[in-house]
């Protein structure tokens, strides 16, 4: 546990001291003063157009900080090949998993926490510019929903841990897990399309691209179930059981993606 | 030397690119208003393709829709029908990616209802927004209100108003409005009572100016039905004239009417006006005049 820790900070340091992390902490502000700029552009779901910018600027950084920096921390050492000097300390395969895996998550979280307090200040902004336009808006919502961005990125970073751990080269790291991103976003819609009595009328799906995706669903992540920007955008109540089930849903995935990528970056030949 | 060659270089480009950048926006501009509508993504597909920011691409489209109306109004253009389905069509995929978003409604209502002339388009977006946005009295009131002004339903009209009299919020004198109007139907007054509240509900200076225009209209013909009534009931016989409720003292003057037109009484013994309460290019957009019975 300890050697976990360990690694977890070194990591962390190591992130932090990204200088591309500036760029996106930039980055993000720019976007949430684009926000005081463009919310009076709308006639009154004012509060609405805030939130939705607000969760996106989050979700939009925290992919940033996951696909440049976080990626890097984890495929820097098999790059450069510094993993046989932290492999050569008594710390297992497993653990050097686990160790980067916090850290990362560590430092997505605490990166994602400023933001966080960039954006409510926004919001607290707005709220006093607009107080007419914010009639449904609730900060306990708000405040779930950007919790739930670092959920999500929580399961991105398993899975970027889990494609630096069979592959050795960044690039292809990246290109998975984007593309694990983007299938994990789209998948819902496609389920529930497919699923439609439109699609059924139009009978242009096969049975075998049926199966295909219903295959997908259960491997990739449905990145939807984190997704409460409609409830924090308008204040709508969210039952405690669908919290805990994302909760659930996301905790789960994460601990058998690691698993897995433990399993298999303990096979794995280092040349 | 090289140097001084690169820095030449640069001035001679930073000449060339301030030289095209003006006529680089102003053909986008031609290119811009050359293009009839625009193409929206149907909402299958564009729920897929933002990646779990409908939210944001909801908004997005909104402004776009709001700045294709307002640009072709600034201009003076008046927007043919190819427009009008643009419209719609944002709209709905508007609708679809956040269904709960208020200004897509407000939007439809003002311009399809008034200015489109398509009440009916209108109220099927409104209709969406009440199976979501239950707690909302403003939509149930706008397609009460279309059906009341636009279509003539009067019945219908008189359901939805009483139906958005139920919710929470909605103002007091909806819930006479809504009986008053399954009653008496189409008296200008009511119209009035109607078009108060849209005004207050207008942020738009666009939209917000016409009202004004429309509500003193409507203010007007409301005083000459007012004198009618009374000199029916006084003389027990409706007026040949217009004009001989001026002469007769029912009406000190014939206010006029802010369109342009002249107010007249049809054979039926209701008030109209050859302005039709619109403006010449906007006949279109407000066909029904204000009548009483």
């Amino acid at each position: 546990m300890r050697s976990i820790i360990a690694l977890a900070t070194i990591t962390f340091k190591e992130g932090i001291r990204n200088r591309s992390l500036f760029g996106i902490a930039l980055l993000a502000l720019f976007l949430f003063g684009l926000n005081v700029t463009v919310a009076g552009f709308f006639m009154r779901d004012v509060g609405k157009v805030t939130v939705d910018m607000n969760l996106s600027a989050l979700s939009f950084a925290g992919l940033l900080l996951i696909f440049f920096v976080g990626v890097n921390l984890m495929a820097k050492d098999i790059d450069r090949k510094t993993i046989h000097l932290v492999l050569s300390k008594p710390i297992s395969r497993s653990q050097y998993i686990w160790g980067k895996y916090f850290g990362i998550q560590l430092f997505v979280s605490a990166s994602l926490l400023i933001l966080f307090i960039c954006s409510c200040l926004t919001v607290g902004l707005l709220l006093n510019l607009y107080p007419n336009y914010f009639i449904g808006f609730s900060w306990m919502t708000f405040i779930l929903a950007c919790f739930f961005v670092l959920v999500k990125f929580s399961v991105l970073t398993a899975i970027v841990v889990f494609f630096s751990s069979i592959t050795s080269n960044s690039l292809i790291t990246l290109i998975f897990s984007l593309s694990s991103y983007v299938a994990g976003e789209a998948i819902e819609e496609v389920v529930f399309y497919l699923k439609s009595e439109f699609a059924a009328q139009e009978k242009m799906i096969s049975e075998s691209l049926q199966n295909f995706i219903d295959i997908v669903s259960y491997l990739i992540p449905n990145f939807a179930v984190f997704n409460f920007t409609l409830e924090a955008a308008h204040g709508l109540a969210i039952p405690s059981q669908r919290v805990f089930l994302s909760l659930g849903y996301g905790a789960i995935y994460i601990v058998m993606l690691l698993i897995l990528a433990s399993f298999i970056f303990s096979r794995r030949e280092f040349n | 030397m090289p140097r001084l060659f690169s820095l030449l270089i640069l001035l001679v480009s930073v000449f060339i690119y301030s030289s095209i950048f003006h006529d680089v926006w102003e053909s986008r501009k031609q290119v811009r208003t050359d293009i009839p509508a625009g193409y929206t993504i149907p909402s299958k597909f564009s729920r897929i393709l933002s990646l779990g920011h409908q939210g944001i691409l909801s908004d997005f489209l909104f402004l776009k829709v709001a700045t294709f109306i307002g640009g072709k109004s600034g201009a003076g253009e008046i927007l043919n029908e190819d427009d009008w389905q643009f419209v719609i069509q944002s709209l709905n995929v508007n609708t679809d990616l956040d269904p709960y978003f208020v200004d897509p409604y407000v939007l439809a209502e003002g311009v399809l209802a008034w200015d489109a002339g398509k009440p009916e388009e209108a109220n099927q977006l409104l209709k969406k927004g009440m199976e979501y946005r239950t707690w909302d009295w403003r939509l149930p009131f706008f397609i009460g209100f279309n059906n009341f002004y636009f279509l003539k339903d009067y019945e219908e009209a008189s359901s939805y108003i009483m139906r958005a009299a139920e919710l929470s919020g909605s103002p007091a004198y909806l819930k006479t409005l809504g009986a008053r109007l399954a009653y008496y139907g189409g008296k200008s007054k009511t119209a009035l009572l109607f078009l108060e509240e849209m005004l207050a509900e207008a942020s738009d200076p666009l939209l917000k100016k016409r009202l004004e225009v429309r509500l003193v209209a409507l203010e007007r013909a409301v005083l000459i039905e007012e004198a009618l009534d009374k000199f029916k009931i006084q003389e027990g016989r409706a007026p040949k004239k217009i004009s001989e409720l001026v002469s007769t003292g029912y009406l000190i003057v014939l206010p006029p009417d802010p369109y342009g037109g002249k107010w007249g009484i049809l054979k039926n013994g209701r008030v109209f006006s050859t302005s039709k309460l619109a403006n010449a290019p906007q006949k279109k957009a407000t066909k029904k005049e204000p009548t009483s019975q």
